[in-house]
């Protein structure tokens, strides 16, 4: 369980998190944003590593800066770039965290963990010897070696390969089950498969935050309009041009891309009305967005836009 | 206390199997034997030749090898610790400590204990030529473990103060750097406090150099014999001054400026 009430946190001059609101619960929730958005930032604070510079966090049900030793007792981390001794064995590695962490049978839950993550074999490998994918596992496994009730993974699957990718997101659905997990992501598709739950980020602030279906409902609404007629584009343009709400009007292959003004209704069926009273053959009206990356683009693209700059747009 | 033993068990076991650390060793010993070895024979020489009216002793001989070895400490000594904690820092290792249920100061202590536990065998291996000197001559045992116990406090003291640098900065080369710099300054304090010492009115200023020197504590007095408790109390109290400044700069990442 974490609970997150308007954290902010600065770094000097510059504000990575801008006091951002947001819970998750037990199941698999998805940070995502692009790079530099704060993901790291926020994750960081949530496993008392930094302290929040305002703003309140609790994590298993203690707070962040009052109660930081609790809440790391109580969280998995796995950093971005999995620091990891490399002189020591996947084995000695989890067991040394273990023991620091003051767990019975330090042993016997190392090699659970490092079995739960698949790397059994390689318990008694120098971890300088084994590859990227499997490092990543070593790293997922210390996070998970005293069963946390929140975990917290910094994008796990970056620099995997593709079937190591569908293996550790495999992983990350069973762990789920069990805990609050929180994991970042900056792959669209690979959230909208593992997360039953998606908050998305960008630029320090929270975008948007949902089911996945339902970030797609959402988006429906304001998003981007692919309008195909057998007529030209140009006439379509005109005929489109002083629909209400209607910011920006690009050509776009055989049709047009309407773009709806911030917080406009959804435009469809006016776009469709006109259309029939125009005379013009519709072919095609849909949202430009229909999967999660498109609705990400989309979510990030309208955050940044302001009404002066559809202006500039539509000047030029 | 958990986190500590699994801490300074990890970092013991880095000692004896890092590569640096057997390079000090071995180029301590070496420089150690040299010196020893011409002082020997400077010393069998000059009671042969009768010239001279006080030959070197036994003691001597004994004690310009732990004075040079507590002299070389500013190099020794940032190069052992340099290590510590600015890897952690610059491999990302510390970002999982930092988030275990650990506290600052078991973590340091450890780091710090693991040093000096491999200073300590360091000093040990020195006792070879104690061992050496008694096959030809009589080293006073009185004067001789006052000698060591005391390089062992300094060896101590100054494994602290170069410690802190490594908590200070990620970059290696720069904690030995500012770590050499503190120790050769204390070290030579005691020479700028005998420098100041002659100028009227500043005697005052020398004397308080002077007390928070290095040499005041060990050249000047465990070296030659002279046990006091207010020497031991400078050492203990300037490691512990030494890590609790090291724990605080650790733990500063937690700090929330209000």
């Amino acid at each position: 369980m974490i609970e997150v009430k308007q954290l902010v946190k600065k770094y000097g001059e510059m504000t990575a998190v801008k006091g951002i609101s947001f819970s998750a619960a037990q199941g698999v929730n998805g940070f995502l944003g692009p790079n530099g958005a704060g993901k790291t930032t926020t994750m960081r604070v949530l496993t008392g590593y930094t302290p929040p510079t305002s703003g309140t966090a609790t994590v298993a049900g203690f707070d962040v800066f009052e109660q930081s030793y609790e809440v790391r007792r109580h969280v998995g981390y796995l950093p971005e770039n999995v620091p990891l001794y490399r002189d020591l064995t996947a084995l000695e590695y989890l067991a040394y965290l273990a023991e620091i962490r003051g767990l019975p049978k330090r042993r016997e839950q190392s090699l659970a963990a490092l079995e739960r993550v698949g790397l059994a074999q390689r318990a008694h490998s120098r971890i300088r010897t084994l590859s990227k994918g499997m490092r990543q596992r070593v790293g997922l496994a210390a996070a998970i070696l005293h069963k946390p009730s929140v975990l917290i993974l910094d994008e796990p699957t970056i620099g995997l390969d593709p079937l190591q990718v569908l293996e550790l997101r495999k992983l990350i659905v069973e762990l789920g089950k069990e805990c609050t997990v929180l994991f970042s992501t900056h792959i669209l598709s690979e959230a909208e498969q593992v997360c039953d739950r998606l908050i998305i980020i960008n630029q320090g602030e929270i975008v948007s935050e949902g089911t996945p279906s339902e970030l797609r409902r959402q988006l429906e609404r304001g998003g981007r309009i692919l309008v195909r007629s057998q007529a030209a584009s140009d006439a379509l343009a005109a005929a489109l041009r002083d629909v209400e709400g209607v910011a920006l009007i690009q050509p776009y292959d055989d049709g047009v891309i309407v773009t709806p003004q911030p917080a406009a209704p959804d435009l469809r069926p006016a776009i469709a009305a006109r259309l029939v009273s125009a005379a013009l053959p519709l072919v095609e009206l849909r949202p430009l967005a229909v999967n999660l990356e498109d609705i990400f683009i989309e979510l990030v693209r309208t955050q940044n836009v302001t009404p002066t700059m559809i202006e500039e747009e539509v000047s030029a | 206390m958990r986190a500590f033993w699994a801490v300074y068990k990890r970092e013991t076991a880095q000692f004896f199997r890092s590569n640096i650390a057997y390079a000090i060793a071995f180029g301590m010993l070496l420089f150690l034997g040299l010196l020893f070895a011409s002082n020997v024979y400077g010393g069998v020489q000059a009671n042969l030749s009768g010239f001279v009216s006080q030959p070197i002793t036994a003691d001597q001989v004994a004690l310009s090898t732990l004075g040079v070895l507590t002299f070389l400490m500013f190099i020794i000594a940032p190069l052992l610790t340099m290590r510590l904690l600015a890897e952690e820092n610059r491999e990302g290792t510390l970002e999982v400590l930092m988030t275990l249920p650990m506290s600052d100061a078991a973590f340091v202590l450890g780091k710090y204990f693991a040093a000096w536990t491999f200073y300590t065998v360091l000093l040990l291996l020195t006792v070879v030529f104690v061992l050496l000197l008694s096959t030809i001559g009589a080293p006073d045992p009185g004067l001789t473990i006052t000698a060591y116990v005391g390089a062992w406090l300094y060896g101590g003291a100054t494994l602290a103060l170069s410690l802190i640098w490594s908590a200070v900065t990620e970059d290696q080369i720069v904690a030995a750097f500012l770590g050499a710099a503190t120790v050769i300054m204390m070290f030579l304090a005691g020479d700028l406090a005998q420098i100041l010492a002659t100028r009227e009115g500043l005697t005052g200023a020398s004397e308080f150099i002077r007390t928070l020197s290095l040499p005041a504590h060990y050249q000047d007095t465990m070296l030659v014999g002279v046990l006091r408790g207010e020497d031991i109390a400078y050492f203990v109290l300037l490691t512990i001054f030494a890590l609790f400044l090291t724990t605080l700069i650790v733990g500063s990442r937690r700090w929330r400026a209000t």
